[in-house]
């Protein structure tokens, strides 16, 4: 019994020696949660990155935290709400509002008084600054800059005697050429898909914004009720009217049960998706030819734009005055954000980044035509508003009406009536309590 | 000289190492049961939204939720229909599990163990097999059905796709776990004197008469047991709708204990999804109370009726 007691308390020694082995005591600590965990092909990059920062500096030691895309959220919003969040991490673009509202966030613009020339700040996108905005200040900074672009198959396209000169533009003219796209076998079988409003990233609201439309006004009133919301919700289902529902919800089914990516897996033709699809395509090795292009858009008056969600790096104030790692998480913050690491976190996380001049650079040195014309739609994109009532309302609150009128159950007009007094609702109850 | 010791300092010392040796358990209770239980009843009369300092609001949560939120009669609705076909018909198809099973057939313990086995696969893994048996289009239990199907020339059910048929659905496959309750009954089963059943023979009780009158009555306990045990559960039905059908169609498969994490999660609304989890414990303590009455009905042996 003594020598398993020995055993364990030697063990216990040797694990807390090691623990503590990593972390020098004369620095001060700076805690950085990201998402690349160990394991990962993005986690040895990112700890270059981070050590190249420690070795550089005499007074911080930023230690990096990594979790998994899936279990970042829970833990930074947990650790937020309990005030333990760590000094610096990342979150989303989106709704920076209501944690600056909260009190939750440093306020970047205090620094920039000091160390004015600390950020780039000309070389981030004007529309991701202003989520990045609050009251007039800055309390974040767009770390990633996501993007929805429309793909194309040029084998397929060259299949039936089109070119890249046909690439749609307009929604009339991507129903003509999706329609040239589309195949049938003999059982009446969808094959394949010239597009589908509904399919990938597109959504209602990107649809809309295109349209000159939202979901909600300036004053973040739910909208919905204009003929304008129906003809648009309208249009993304006569897409493909001349098929039954029978034969699109097989065709639907069959792209779920293989897993993979409708456009990736060849099955589509055109597609609304992001960045994202890119990194997929090229790691999974296909060898077709494709293409990436503006997101057509309405004939008349249509307006350029794409739904460019991105995350956001933050300086996390947990009320306990601790200035020595407030200024330190300040200084990784510059370094992050600066050109040589936004490019190399770029390689490594196979992400856009923020750094405009950081990535149109990559995109030349790459040698990468679809990157570089990924880039030109980040100056299109827009962030969803932040709705306080209704944090998920183009999610968990819109979905439920929209599959109802896919499904046939609503008519447009009746899923857009439903919506919108939901939103109601719920914009009611939140006045009520708040 | 030998030290002494009064009776009442040994008592004294006894129970300081007893409470020492209990504190591990009543830390845990305190700091990681009641504390968080009570934390919870404060913060649904607040507007606590994660982030926020919360704010003192009264019985507001609670009068919306009851007066103007048509999703909590919704996934109510949609819980209490769940709890009202799933629990009897779990104890119907683990009590005629274990009349099947309680035979001396040869290999008998491998029949036990297989329909015990769907216990251990974990909720999502068995929520993703069915997900692929259900499937509408090409699920084999549509193409097993395929020729009733054409016999009856009808289309082919859309199980968990069908907003009419979805909790009918997480129900049917709920039953796959029945084996679980199956072993309760099946221990009571093998409880029961055969003594009982020998004298019934004598008196000319067939099969159905020492069913009806010796095996049902004397196995009432588990049978109660399961009821109350399956009302509880029933009440907080999430991982099944959660994984297979995100709440829909039309939110048929929209849970209480669904909407209760949807309003944390997705609209931050910790106050009212702590008054959420109140108005269920109340629920389930009104169904229990309610339940509990039926224990006249419950026939304990050894006791004195």
């Amino acid at each position: 019994m003594k020598k398993i007691i020995v055993c364990f308390t030697v063990l216990f020694a040797a694990i807390a020696l090691v623990a503590c082995g990593s972390e020098p005591t004369d620095k001060i600590t700076i805690d950085f949660w990201h998402m690349a965990p160990v394991g990962t092909t993005a986690y040895t990059p990112t700890k270059a990155i981070i050590n190249a920062f420690n070795e550089s500096q005499d007074t911080y030691y930023v230690k990096g935290t990594g979790f998994s895309f899936w279990d970042y959220w829970d833990k930074i919003n947990i650790a937020v709400s309990s005030r333990t969040a760590p000094d610096l991490g990342l979150s989303t673009l989106d709704d920076v509002e209501s944690r600056a509202e909260a009190g939750v966030l440093y306020d970047i613009s205090d620094f920039l008084v000091d160390d004015p020339d600390g950020l780039e700040l000309d070389q981030f996108y004007t529309a991701q600054m202003e989520f990045a905005t609050y009251d007039g200040d800055l309390y974040a900074l767009p770390f990633t800059a996501t993007v929805r672009v429309l793909y194309y198959n040029l084998d397929m396209f060259e299949e039936v005697g089109l070119t890249e000169a046909d690439v749609p533009t307009t929604w009339s003219e991507l129903l003509a050429v999706a329609k040239q796209l589309d195949v049938v076998n003999g059982d009446g079988e969808i094959q394949r898909l010239g597009f589908d409003p509904s399919y990938g990233n597109a959504t209602y609201h990107g649809w809309l914004w295109e349209a000159g439309l939202d979901f909600f006004d300036a004053n973040g009133d739910p909208t919905l009720n204009t003929q304008g919301h129906i003809d648009v919700l309208q249009w993304m289902k006569d897409f493909n009217s001349e098929f039954t529902r029978a034969q699109l919800v097989a065709f639907g089914d069959a792209n779920t049960l293989l897993g993979i990516n409708p456009f990736a897996g060849e099955r589509v033709a055109m597609m609304v998706e992001t960045d994202g699809l890119y990194e997929i395509i090229k790691n999974a090795g296909a060898d077709f030819n494709f293409g990436v292009t503006t997101i057509p858009v309405p004939d008349d008056g249509g307006i350029r734009v794409n739904w460019g969600s991105g995350f956001s790096i933050e300086l996390y104030d947990n009320g306990d005055g601790d200035d020595a790692s407030k200024q330190g998480a300040w200084e990784f913050l510059k370094y992050l954000m600066s050109y040589d690491v936004q490019k190399e976190m770029a390689e490594v996380n196979g992400w856009i980044m923020a750094h405009k001049r950081a990535m149109s650079d990559l995109a030349t040195e790459l040698d990468d035509p679809i990157l570089a014309r990924m880039l030109v739609e980040v100056e299109y994109a827009r962030d969803k508003v932040y709705i306080p009532y209704a944090p998920s309302w183009h999610g968990n609150d819109w979905q439920p009406y929209y599959n109802n009128f896919l499904t046939g159950e609503m008519t447009a007009t009746e899923a857009l009536a439903a919506a919108r007094a939901n939103y109601l609702e719920k914009q009611e109850n939140y006045n009520a309590t708040h | 000289m030998a030290k002494t010791i009064t009776v009442r300092q040994m008592k004294k010392k006894e129970n300081l190492a007893g409470h020492l040796f209990a504190f591990p358990w009543l830390f845990g209770l305190i700091v990681l049961g009641i504390f968080p239980i009570f934390m919870s009843l404060y913060i649904s009369f607040t507007n606590y939204d994660m982030i926020s300092p919360m704010e003192w609001i009264g019985f507001e949560n609670y009068r919306i939720l009851l007066t103007n939120d048509s999703l909590f009669w919704k996934s109510l609705g949609n819980t209490v229909y769940h709890v009202a076909i799933a629990v009897p018909l779990s104890i119907f198809v683990g009590l005629f599990l274990a009349f099947l099973l309680n035979n001396r057939v040869k290999g008998m313990s491998v029949y036990r163990t297989l329909f015990y086995l769907p216990n251990v696969v974990s909720v999502v893994a068995m929520t993703l097999l069915w997900m692929w048996l259900f499937q509408p289009n090409f699920g084999l239990v549509n193409a097993l059905l395929d020729p009733i199907y054409d016999l009856l020339g009808v289309e082919p059910l859309g199980w968990y796709l069908d907003q009419d048929l979805s909790k009918f659905t997480l129900i049917l496959m709920g039953l796959w776990t029945s084996g679980g309750s199956m072993v309760i009954y099946l221990a009571q089963m093998q409880d029961i004197p055969t003594t009982l059943y020998e004298s019934a023979e004598i008196d000319g009780a067939g099969w159905w008469h020492k069913m009806i009158h010796i095996t049902l009555p004397l196995m009432t306990p588990s049978i109660y047991f399961n009821f109350i045990m399956g009302l509880i559960g029933g009440f907080q039905v999430f991982t099944m709708a959660y994984i297979m059908t995100n709440g829909g169609p039309s939110r048929s498969s929209y849970y209480y204990a669904y909407y209760l994490f949807d309003k944390m999660m997705a609209d931050n609304a910790m106050g009212m999804a702590s008054a959420m989890a109140w108005i269920l414990l109340v629920i389930v303590l009104v169904v229990t109370v309610l339940a509990l009455k039926l224990n006249k009905f419950v026939f304990y042996m050894g006791e004195d009726s």
